[in-house]
């Protein structure tokens, strides 16, 4: 051991560290080994633990057990200060520069400033801020605001930032997720330049050719356990995948969803659509009583697909329905029989000031009306509507008069299906099912989607959740930079073809079937 | 464009300047008139400038002028009672800062929006008041020489005018050339980044509040030396115009930011249309008016120069 280069030496290492929030367990088992001067790539699906592991190291979280051993020392990170002390610094993904602040500004946040006299010494504090830059980013606008860089340029402020003092280790989540390729070669460089000063990087991406051309070491995690470690050139990205999805063979061992024959289906949506700020583009066609689920990680434009065919987002090109456009934003959809359920249902969901009642009611107030031209809302009718509602969801609530944050997240999120119930629906667009619902509730949600499915409705579900994607769908379209790269349904629906396609690797096992691809380059 | 853009407050409150020495050359135009708005806006700006504070850390403290009111009938029945000038003043700013710091620390620990604490803390420190001066406006026991801390001229300024001054210098070096102030920009700008590198944000944020409130105070104490009198409600106009004042200002420099400098513009511009309205004789109400439209009139052409961007 000694003989080897001191360079080579892991200095930190995590043994087996857990973190549960409450039953959840977001990290379970959990190692990692970064040696100095090593590039390093943490990847795995969504959920998989990356982002819990980093607030660990960040000193945000504790961890529940295992170990986090410094220089052969179990240390404790009791927080930020403490994790800056170690020499540990971190670039988030939501970037954490103060807006209005400049390069120069930004860095010295949270730093003792240069003093002149009882004074900040500005030309001091500029000149430091000069002298990190030269190094890593010379044409770096040191006196402009951060909020008028480019992404590419706040980036580079939050190195020049981290690199302010020693650092040891530098965490970067999904550096490269909102850059230019040249701005991301330009990130490269930057990497490299650090790892051969001798300074770890541990980096989270979704990309693999860039893990496998950049990092040196890696390790998987799948949920919230290591379940590959070792050299970047040991391993290919077919390999990689699998690591990730946890292998063809469990894919095969899963509970097909109930099998329902998916004869001569008419073509209930169609659209071809770009939608969205970040230019996203799809076209789709979706039988009426076929459920579609919706994959893609974080930021690959689920939602915002979503909420554009709910005219939720600015949205151009054609969306039909039954033949007929869709228009008229979601008053228009919902006068056509679609409906929508939205991923964050305590912002997005319900209003918290009304009654689960009144909360059910609210996407057809003019049902409700004691007259037709009159409104004025029928209690007794809503309270009914509520009982029917509450009776085939089996909603657990103590009142349907009191507000729906008295209801566990399994009730709240039957509200969020129940409010449609009642009326014909056509189309039902789903952004996470069952986020955050027990068990017991999930199976129920699950039998409600099949069964608005089996009235005749196209579904479309978006689900980060793996096991829920292959439990509900017929097909299943993954996205990935705003696009729908690939459409998987029959024997090329796999799990892993599922995950390779999101992280945007198409595998060589499965050959490209142009009819079966409804991706728009 | 960019010109108006960027400075266009600053150029307001000229073209307002001008528009008035050219309508009233002989009673507005007058050096003498322009010092005695210095004086006018010296209290207002005062407790602006303590608004700042408040408003750099992204909140907000509706308390000021509760404590002015405060500051001028403690200090009044603090006299009657037989205490000195110095005594006075160290005790109702030190009364006001501890105001502050509960303000501060309700909104900064518990997570009360600002303005819900403060509007309640206010209203209690308006009861309190009341309470002390029975309702009554106090004037007896008053030494001359506190009187004198809000009236005359020293080397030509009035010294309410110097007070300002004073404040605005002392103010404007510690939020733009001392740490604490580039952490309460932080603050203010991004406190989840604030948070994660570790700096202090609670206690930064009760220093702000109690700041506000101990400037507010000290324009309470200027009040009632300069009257020679103090009335349970006698701070009740500083609150919006204060709020007014921050907000023209930040209209007026750097990113939309509130600052020292811009909230003296902001200050100048209400207290020269106040004073330009009422020497050519337009009625009071009118000048409410023609605040309030300048006030959106600057804010709107912000917005359209942010959306030019």
């Amino acid at each position: 051991m000694t003989s080897e280069r001191e360079g080579r030496q892991p200095f930190l290492v995590l043994a087996g560290v857990s973190r549960h929030f409450g039953a959840t367990r977001a990290l379970d088992g959990a190692d990692l080994k970064i040696a100095p001067g090593e590039v390093h790539a943490l990847v795995g699906e969504n959920g998989a633990g990356k982002s819990t592991l980093i607030k660990l190291l960040s000193g945000l979280h504790q961890p529940g057990g295992g170990a986090i051993v410094i220089d052969g020392a179990a240390t404790s990170i009791a927080g930020p200060l403490a994790a800056e002390a170690l020499g540990f610094r971190f670039i988030h993904q939501e970037l954490n520069l103060v807006p209005h602040f400049d390069t120069v500004g930004n860095a010295w946040i949270g730093r003792r400033h240069p003093h002149k006299g009882p004074f900040i010494d500005r030309a001091a504090m500029r000149a430091r801020v000069a002298a990190v830059a030269a190094r890593i980013a010379p044409d770096l606008p040191l006196d402009r605001p951060a909020a008028r860089l480019t992404p590419g340029q706040r980036q580079m402020a939050e190195i020049v930032r981290a690199l302010m003092t020693d650092a040891r280790l530098v965490v970067m989540d999904e550096p490269t997720s909102s850059l230019s390729e040249a701005e991301a070669e330009r990130l490269h460089a930057v990497v490299r330049q650090l790892a051969a000063s001798g300074t770890a990087v541990l980096f989270i991406s979704h990309r693999l050719d860039e893990v496998m051309a950049l990092a040196d070491g890696y390790t998987v995690l799948r949920g919230g356990r290591t379940v590959g470690a070792g050299r970047v050139k040991d391993i290919d990205r077919a390999g990689l995948v699998r690591l990730m999805s946890g292998g063809s063979a469990l894919a095969e061992a899963l509970p097909k969803a109930a099998l329902r024959v998916a004869s001569s289906r008419d073509v209930a949506l169609s659209a071809d659509i770009a939608f969205g700020p970040a230019g996203g583009r799809a076209m789709i066609e979706i039988g009426a009583g076929e459920i579609v689920g919706l994959y893609g990680l974080v930021g690959a434009g689920r939602s915002a697909l979503l909420k554009a065919l709910w005219g939720a987002l600015p949205v151009t090109g054609s969306v039909r329905l039954a033949g007929r456009p869709l228009a008229g934003g979601p008053a228009g959809r919902i006068a056509m029989g679609a409906v929508y359920v939205p991923e964050d249902r305590r912002r997005e969901g319900f209003a918290g000031a009304l009654s689960i009642a009144d909360n059910l009611a609210l996407a057809h107030l003019a049902d409700f009306r004691r007259a037709p031209r009159l409104p004025l809302p029928a209690r007794g009718r809503i309270r009914a509507f509520a009982r029917d509602v509450g009776a085939r969801l089996r909603l657990v609530a103590a009142s349907l008069e009191r507000s729906p944050l008295t209801l566990s997240g399994g009730n709240q999120q039957k509200l969020l299906f129940g409010r449609w119930l009642g009326r014909p629906i056509r189309l039902a667009l789903i952004d996470e099912p069952t986020r955050g619902v027990d068990v017991g509730a999930k199976a129920e949600i699950h039998d409600e989607i099949r069964r608005i499915s089996a009235s005749g409705a196209a579904v479309i579900a978006a689900t980060s959740d793996i096991e829920e994607l292959m439990a509900l769908s017929d097909r299943v379209l993954v996205m990935n930079g705003g696009r729908i790269v690939a459409d998987l349904s029959g024997a090329v629906l796999t799990r892993e073809a599922v995950v390779a396609a999101a992280f945007g690797h198409a595998p060589r096992s499965h050959p490209h079937q142009p009819n079966q691809t409804a991706a728009v380059a | 464009m960019t010109l108006l853009r960027r400075y266009g407050t600053l150029l307001a409150l000229a073209l307002i300047i001008a528009v008035f020495a050219i309508a009233s050359p002989g009673a507005f135009g007058t050096v003498a008139n322009l010092v005695n708005i210095t004086q006018q806006m010296s209290l207002l700006a005062i407790v602006a400038i303590g608004a700042t504070l408040v408003m750099v850390v992204g909140e907000f403290d509706l308390s000021v002028s509760a404590v002015v009111s405060f500051a001028g009938i403690a200090a009044v029945s603090l006299f009657g009672v037989g205490y000195g000038i110095a005594t006075v003043f160290v005790l109702v700013i030190v009364a006001a800062l501890a105001m502050g710091t509960v303000s501060g620390f309700l909104v900064a620990r518990f997570a009360v929006p600002s303005f819900i604490a403060t509007l309640a803390f206010g209203t209690i420190i308006g009861g309190l008041t009341f309470w002390i001066s029975d309702g009554a406006t106090l004037f007896s026991g008053i030494p001359p020489a506190f009187r004198d801390l809000g009236r005359g001229a020293v080397f030509g300024l009035p010294v309410p005018t110097l007070w300002l001054i004073g404040t605005a210098v002392i103010v404007w070096l510690l939020l733009d050339a001392t740490e604490f102030g580039r952490r309460l920009y932080a603050i203010g700008g991004n406190r989840e980044a604030a948070r994660l590198v570790g700096l202090p944000v609670r206690r930064d944020m009760i220093i702000a509040f109690a700041l506000s409130a101990g400037l507010a105070a000290l324009a309470g104490l200027l009040l009632a030396a300069r009257l020679g009198s103090a009335h349970p409600t006698g701070g009740g106009g500083y609150l919006l115009s204060a709020y007014a004042a921050v907000f023209l200002g930040m209209t007026a420099f750097r990113e939309g930011e509130p600052s020292v400098p811009g909230t003296l513009v902001g200050a100048a511009i209400i207290a020269v249309v106040s004073n330009g309205l009422t020497i050519l004789g337009v009625p009071s109400f009118l000048q409410d008016l023609m605040t309030g439209a300048i006030i959106l009139a600057a804010v709107l052409v912000r917005q359209f120069g942010r959306a030019g961007d």
